[in-house]
């Protein structure tokens, strides 16, 4: 399934290939902005092998999270 | 199972072609590692059957809206429910198109169709999905036996409004698509399995139907018309649990067996209903019957359809949703629900254990049903491309659209790279020990 789990950005390296580093439920990951250029530090993306997929807003985001740590797949 | 999600889902793998070749260098076989896309199944049993739709639409990046519906489904046939209020049919129709609208107008863009009308189609799609319950990427629409929200009369007036100018928008990315497609002699190779897609009462193609069709490559109907109960008998999966679990029809077996669903079996099952997609379908049907058209006919389908939901006003009554037990459900009772979402079938199957917890399940993507027509696909591609040897080759190197690429984009599966720029999708050919995924 296309699972795609919520992340708060918490830096950008702009360039024609836009990077972050992400926060994924305390994790520090990398992640592609190349679908959503327009995001900033502190927005709430959903991240799919990599790539931001869809921007949240952070009560989906809180929500979403919640479903992840619920199916134990983040830590508490 | 949580480190190997969770390292998936963070891994930009972007998308892995696995060529398996033989001793003369030649393409024995293609296909897509799909290990990308795990099977979520184990994290779920165990925990309550009423939760499930809940946490699986969290999980999707997506699809959250058809799994939403699905998923309410499989709880209302495992709750018995009764038939749904007309108010509650109104709005799951709305966010159901709607998100199907949405799905068809990004892939329009990817493909370079003209700014405007892309975002006429985006604007009309969230709007309708606003109205229907799903302002951000997740809905809270339907709950077992109905749905929570209701559409304000003028929210309905004003998606009324803007339905022609979306229509209008829809039908030129639609014309720009069949007059792109490729020369029928050079069409993508032809799939010789099924088209399987949901349908109404009538033998229409419906994205929210209640009956399976399933038509063979020859136009001769497998299946009429089966009731979602009879899921099992009707599908089964080659590998069970597995990524690529190749699931086919069980009257033909697992060879000929195969099928596709999304767009192009959706309109391959039957005749569209509403009239300026059916006038679509037929110039489609006389073509290569290749997928981009395919896509943007099926949104222009799904605006009418919404056009349709909203001139009824029965999505502006109050919610009334008729009761769904699920305590107390029998140990072994299933539930089956199913939608035709913007990447063709998605079923959720719900197995009950004791004390109302679920005890099995089958979530079937359409990416793991259109896995072996990819793998036909790419295997064409890889044979034309000139790649040799077990040399990875990215086919954006030259800033072209490789036959490669084409073949993921004629499939669409529910990877990241789908949404790229044409030429701009990152393939990464590796030769791979064989794996069960790809059998």
């Amino acid at each position: 399934m296309c699972v795609a789990i919520p992340a708060r950005i918490t830096q950008i390296t702009p360039g024609e290939l836009p990077m972050a580093l992400v926060d994924v439920a305390g994790r520090c990951e990398p992640c592609c902005l190349a679908y959503h250029r327009d995001a900033v530090v502190g927005d709430y993306v959903l991240v799919q092998n990599g790539f931001a997929v869809s921007l949240l807003d952070p009560q989906a985001a809180a929500e979403s999270l919640a479903a992840f740590a619920e199916l134990g797949l983040v830590g508490p | 199972m949580t480190r190997l999600v969770l390292d998936e889902l963070l891994d930009p793998s972007e998308v892995r072609v696995v060529v398996d070749r033989a001793a003369d260098g030649s393409v024995a076989r293609a296909r897509l590692a799909l290990s990308d896309l795990p099977r979520v199944e184990p994290v779920l049993l165990g925990r309550p059957v009423a939760r499930i739709p809940a946490l699986v639409e969290r999980l999707c990046g997506l699809c959250p809206a058809a799994h939403h519906l699905a998923g309410v489904r499989a709880l209302e046939a495992l709750g018995g429910a009764a038939p749904l209020p007309a108010q509650a049919t109104a709005v799951r129709r709305l966010l159901h198109h709607a998100s199907a609208v949405q799905a068809h107008a990004a892939r329009a863009a990817t493909l370079g169709r003209d700014p405007a009308d892309v975002a006429a189609l985006a604007r009309f799609a969230a709007d309708a999905l606003a109205a229907a319950g799903m302002p951000s990427h997740f809905p809270a629409t339907a709950v077992p036996g109905g749905v929570r929200v209701t559409v304000p009369a003028p929210v309905r007036e004003a998606l009324l409004a803007a339905v022609p100018d979306a229509v209008a928008a829809a039908r030129r990315i639609a014309l720009g698509a069949l007059a792109d497609a490729p020369d029928p002699a050079a069409a993508p190779l032809a799939f010789t399995g099924a088209d399987v897609a949901l349908v109404d009462a009538d033998g229409r193609p419906d994205l929210l139907g209640t009956h399976l069709r399933a038509v063979a490559a020859d136009g001769t109907v497998l299946h009429h018309a089966q009731p979602a109960a009879r899921l099992t008998a009707v599908l089964a999966e080659q590998h069970p649990g597995a990524a690529a679990p190749r699931p086919y029809l069980r009257m033909l077996g697992p060879d000929a067996g195969r099928y596709r669903v999304g767009p192009v079996a959706q309109l391959g099952v039957g005749p569209l209903r509403t009239p300026q997609a059916a006038d679509l379908q037929d110039s489609w049907a006389r073509g290569p019957r290749a997928a981009a058209p395919a896509r943007a006919i099926m949104a222009v389908a799904a605006v009418e359809a919404v056009a349709e939901v909203l001139s009824d006003g029965a999505v502006c009554a109050p919610p009334e949703p008729v009761a769904v037990t699920l305590t107390g459900l029998p140990a072994g009772a299933s539930g089956v629900g199913w939608v035709d979402g913007p990447r063709g079938l998605l079923v959720h199957r719900y197995v009950t254990g004791d004390d109302d917890v679920l005890h099995a399940a089958t979530i079937l993507t359409p990416t793991a049903q259109n896995e072996p027509w990819l793998a036909d696909l790419l295997h064409a591609a890889a044979q034309g491309d000139g790649t040799q040897g077990d040399g990875t080759k990215d086919s954006t190197q030259d800033g072209t659209v490789g036959p490669l690429e084409r073949a993921v984009r004629e499939a669409d599966p529910c990877l990241p790279c789908t949404a790229a720029p044409l030429g701009a999708m990152r393939l990464t050919l590796t030769g791979a020990p064989d794996t069960p995924e790809g059998r």
